[in-house]
């Protein structure tokens, strides 16, 4: 065996006895998927349901009764209050006595009756982003199936709603979920473990006898990421089968190509903690560090609760340099529509140029000095 | 006493390094030969630390240069590694491993081979008798065990130089003593030692030692050439009631206050007394007069009297 | 009243401490007199720390009594911690406060405030040699006149005894002068100092010294008693002209009739004689009956370092 390989495979062995002995990290690392996917399974649901609703009816035709019907027969929103004048909609909305509107304005029926575009208006509440777009979106697919059904053919609706409703029918969170959980517990758990070691080594002074050795910088780098690289691997596998056991998510591609992507994010990502590890030298602002520049990321940046599609171009450009959005893409990509290595490998790209990017910074930053 | 025996295994050339707003080591020249125990004595803050690291190459100096059989430790790779053995002052092993698995570790990243690995190990642990804790977490041991497994990990490779900083700190006298007849052990067999220690007692048992204080060297030489160049006179304080502590105190106070003296300190029943050599024979002199309960004897200067006087003298 | 007439400020009978089968502490007995420097030694390991600890009402002792200034130590642990003051070798200072605001934390912690607490630091930072210093940032001190300043906390509460676990460990020569200084000035004053130490030249300044080995106590005596007792004869060092000289030395001496230990010292190598080999003339002889060159013995005084090790190795 090569003095590198021997020397790595030290490093490695090394490190996993590290984490052999201190358990409590393990089994943090192992119950961390478990109930995050169990709390956003069942407590935060993104399944909007019961939404009060006041609707509008200044038609007041068996037409736009039967409509507002439609809305309410759905169990997703309640009619609470159904007012004569569109401006006492505001009031409702501020006493939080209803958060969407259906405006049917007068002549509604006569428009379809023609064969013209009839307008109805959805007013939501957009105190609340998250309800607001799912809102949105029920009302337009309760809206879309209604004019299917009524109106002539030809009259096509936004292509947008209908790709929802075709890979995700029961409009279900947990499907659109475990991607972005997987994401989301690698980056808490395997950065955060790999930015404390290097920084552990310099505070309890081994760094000093390491250096002391012949032991090379990418080395230490790889036999340190070597054990967190399979925790992490783990976290993937539990997260699947909890999710395609308990929720019923979808695993129409390949596992083999969801673990490639996995691990390529990985990489990069713990590649990032030994970084933030080896700059700050100190486990307590390596944690504050790593906790806040890679959680955020992944939930806010990572197309997980908010659609990339929905931010300001900054926000957007920010999240196309970040490895998040992309393994949340190319898990969707594999789990929700099957596709296959050439649909996902720009995604894979960005992230192992990510990965590339954060290895060179850490053999760079690396001294082997003490100061 | 050929050349070659005599060439310097760890050589400093005009070493500085400053730290913040210090400097840490402002000048430094030292050489260590094979086969001798070099010791860099001196007060904390003195530079020694730094000294030591400069010298392994865990710093990088503002000037000057280290070498290690003639090459320089910022340039030498794995092989210069390999020459060197290097035992920091701080705890410095990992704590949560056994004795077995630090060593074996450290075995591991000089690249030995398993036969050769096993039986230096056990050479190792039986002369440091650390056989019994084999699997014993590092955090777990004493003080003196400590230091003999950080010792063994720093042998484990045959290095030719050994540096060691404050290796006995916090060791009992027995533990101590150990870990000095090893270190004899290892020079006999012609092994070049540097270690730095704040303890007089120690540079003593040195074959040569560098005095450091502010970054640089005050004196170099062999401890018994020190304590020869020492010129003050050192008297011993016999007092007939030596049981009574209070008579011992009353016979400092007074004492103390002889503008000759220069320093003074309990030894024994009695005080030892460091003495100007213009002011001896008018010590003398107010000595007679004294106090018929006190008797003089002279006693030789120790290691611990020429440091004082150095560093009393460059401050 | 009582703890007035009687001398001694620490009394300690058939002290016994078991840790499951382990006796860390066997049946120790020892009185400490007011005012007295009590070093007590041995090695890691020897039941220096569980004594220490059992004094201070931080562990209850398996069997046997102690009072300390006059409280019980199984019965009265509250009122002993009262009574005493405690500076472990790993001493808690905030590094970034400085001298007075750490002294003021630790003066607040006993309960001192307004004038009688800024009285209790004034004489704290005199006691301690810190007079001028109070001013400076904990981080900025060097080793030494931090440690004085962890002897300063301890003193804030004017306890009649301080217990000073190892207090000078990696402090250098000078520092370590400084600090015993302070340590005798507060005994004069009538301060009862109980010290651990690894340093046999600081037992050296202690009025008495206990050394314990294996959770007993074997000696107790002033250093000279010890001295006397149990490193009998004289002390040569023999000069080893040359590197590797020193070994042969000891080994041509070791084991010769009159001669009781042989230390290897540096280029120099320690040999104790007993009296058939004390007078110099005696001692060249013997040394060149071994082939060895007589010309650079010297006699050195032995050490507390030999007491040690002789009652350890025993």
């Amino acid at each position: 065996m090569s003095p590198f390989l021997r020397r790595t495979r030290a490093m490695a062995l090394k490190e996993f006895r590290h984490m052999a002995r201190d358990p409590q990290v393990v089994l943090l690392a192992l119950a961390m998927p478990l109930v995050l996917i169990l709390v956003f399974g069942y407590g935060v649901s993104f399944d909007v349901e019961h939404v009060p609703l006041a609707v509008v009816d200044q038609d007041r035709t068996a037409e736009s009764r039967a409509f507002a019907r439609a809305f309410s027969a759905a169990g997703t929103f309640d009619v609470v209050a159904t007012p004569d004048d569109p401006r006492a909609v505001e009031p409702l909305f501020r006493q939080s006595l209803a958060r969407a509107a259906l405006i049917i304005p007068e002549g509604f029926t006569r428009a379809r009756a023609r064969g013209e575009a009839a307008t109805a208006q959805m007013l939501v509440d957009g105190s609340d982003n998250a309800t607001a777009t799912i809102a949105l979106g029920y009302g337009d697919a309760i809206g879309l199936t209604l004019a299917q059904a009524e109106l002539p053919r030809g009259l096509s609706a936004p292509l947008e709603a209908r790709v929802r409703t075709m890979f995700n029918p029961s409009l279900r969170s947990a499907v659109f979920i475990v991607p972005g959980l997987i994401v989301l517990v690698l980056v808490i758990v395997s950065v955060m473990l790999t930015a404390l070691t290097v920084a552990r080594e310099y505070e309890q002074g081994s760094m000093e006898q390491l250096f002391s050795t012949p032991v090379g910088r990418l080395e230490i780098i790889l036999g340190k990421l070597a054990p967190y690289f399979l925790l992490g691997l783990v976290q993937v596998l539990l997260v699947l089968v909890v999710g395609v056991t308990l929720f019923d998510v979808p695993l129409r591609g390949s596992v083999g190509l969801i673990f490639l992507a996995a691990s390529i994010f990985l990489l990069g990502e713990l590649t990032y903690g030994l970084v933030i590890s080896i700059i700050t030298r100190s486990q307590m602002v390596a944690a504050q560090i790593a906790a806040i520049s890679t959680f955020l990321p992944a939930l806010i940046l990572s197309d997980f609760i908010f659609p990339i599609d929905n931010m300001p171009p900054p926000l957007r450009f920010v999240s196309s340099l970040l490895p998040p959005r992309y393994l949340v893409h190319a898990l969707r990509s594999i789990m929700l529509r099957g596709n296959g290595l050439e649909t996902i490998v720009s995604d894979l790209l960005p992230m192992a140029g990510f990965f590339a990017v954060m290895l060179l910074i850490a053999t760079r930053r690396f001294r082997r000095t003490v100061a | 006493m050929t050349g070659a025996a005599h060439a310097p295994a760890l050589e400093a050339r005009g070493l500085r390094r400053r730290l913040g707003i210090t400097d840490a080591v402002a000048g430094l020249d030292l050489t260590v030969r094979p086969g001798e125990l070099y010791g860099l004595v001196g007060p904390d803050g003195a530079g020694k630390t730094t000294a030591l690291r400069l010298l392994v190459g865990l710093l990088v100096p503002d000037a000057g240069e280290a070498r290690v059989d003639g090459v320089s430790v910022m340039s030498g790779g794995p092989a210069l590694r390999e020459a060197l053995g290097y035992m920091p002052q701080q705890f410095s092993l990992y704590g949560d491993l056994s004795v077995a698995e630090n060593m074996r570790f450290f075995a591991d990243l000089f690249g030995l081979a398993p036969a050769i690995f096993r039986q230096r190990e056990a050479e190792l642990m039986q002369l440091t008798r650390l056989d019994r804790f084999r699997d014993r977490r590092a955090s777990a041991l004493s003080g003196g065990m400590y230091k003999k497994l950080a010792l063994s990990c720093a042998l484990l490779h045959r290095p030719r130089v050994l540096v060691l900083d404050e290796p006995t700190n916090g060791v009992d006298p027995v533990s101590r003593r150990e870990l000095w007849d090893l270190l004899y052990q290892l020079v006999d067999e012609g092994l070049a030692v540097l270690l730095a220690t704040p303890y007089m007692d120690e540079a003593a048992r040195c074959h040569r030692v560098g005095l450091m204080y502010a970054g640089k060297l005050l004196a170099e030489d062999t401890p018994a050439a020190l304590v020869k160049g020492f010129d003050d006179v050192t008297w011993l304080v016999h007092l007939s009631d030596a049981a009574d502590p209070g008579a011992r105190d009353a016979a400092e106070a007074r004492l103390r206050e002889r503008p000759e003296v220069r320093a003074l300190s309990p030894q024994g029943g009695g005080l030892r007394v460091v003495v100007d050599r213009a002011g001896d024979a008018e010590f003398r002199r107010y000595f007679a007069a004294a106090d018929a309960h006190w008797r003089l004897s002279p006693v030789a200067p120790d290691f611990e009297d020429v440091f004082l006087r150095l560093v009393t003298h460059a401050s | 009243m009582r703890a007035e007439a009687n001398p001694n400020v620490i009394e300690v009978e058939g002290l016994t401490r078991l840790f499951g089968d382990f006796r860390a502490v066997d049946d120790v007995n020892f009185q400490v007199r007011r005012g007295e420097i009590f070093g007590y030694l041995g090695a890691n390991g020897a039941g220096k720390s569980t004594t220490i600890r059992m004094l201070c009402g931080l562990l209850a002792p398996t069997g046997g009594r102690a009072t300390v200034a006059g409280a019980d130590i199984a019965r009265e642990p509250q009122r002993v911690k009262e009574r005493i003051g405690y500076m472990s070798q790993k001493f808690s200072l905030y590094m970034d406060l400085s001298v007075v605001e750490n002294l003021n934390f630790f003066a607040s912690a006993y309960g001192l405030a307004g004038a009688e607490r800024r009285a209790r630091i004034g004489d704290a930072l005199a006691q301690a040699d810190l007079e001028g210093k109070g001013d400076l940032v904990t981080r900025d001190l060097a080793g030494g006149v931090r440690q004085r300043l962890a002897l300063a906390s301890a003193l804030l509460h004017r306890p009649p005894i301080i217990f000073l676990d190892e207090p000078t460990a990696g402090v250098d020569p000078v520092a370590r002068r400084g600090f015993w200084r302070v340590i005798r000035e507060l005994s004069r004053a009538g301060t009862t100092i109980f010290v651990t130490t690894h340093h046999l030249d600081e037992a050296e300044l202690c009025h008495r010294v206990g050394l314990m080995v294996d959770g007993k106590l074997v000696a107790l005596d002033t250093p000279e008693g010890l001295k006397r007792t149990h490193v009998p004869g004289t002390m040569m060092s023999v000069g080893g002209q040359g590197e590797g000289r020193a070994r042969n030395i000891a080994a041509a001496v070791t084991g010769a009739p009159g001669v009781l230990a042989v230390q290897p010292f540096g280029l120099r190598v320690h040999v104790r004689v007993d009296d058939r080999l004390a007078a110099p003339a005696a001692f060249g002889a013997f040394l060149a009956s071994r082939g060895l060159p007589a010309d650079d013995v010297e006699v050195v005084e032995p050490g507390l370092e030999d007491v040690f090790l002789a009652l350890v190795q025993r």
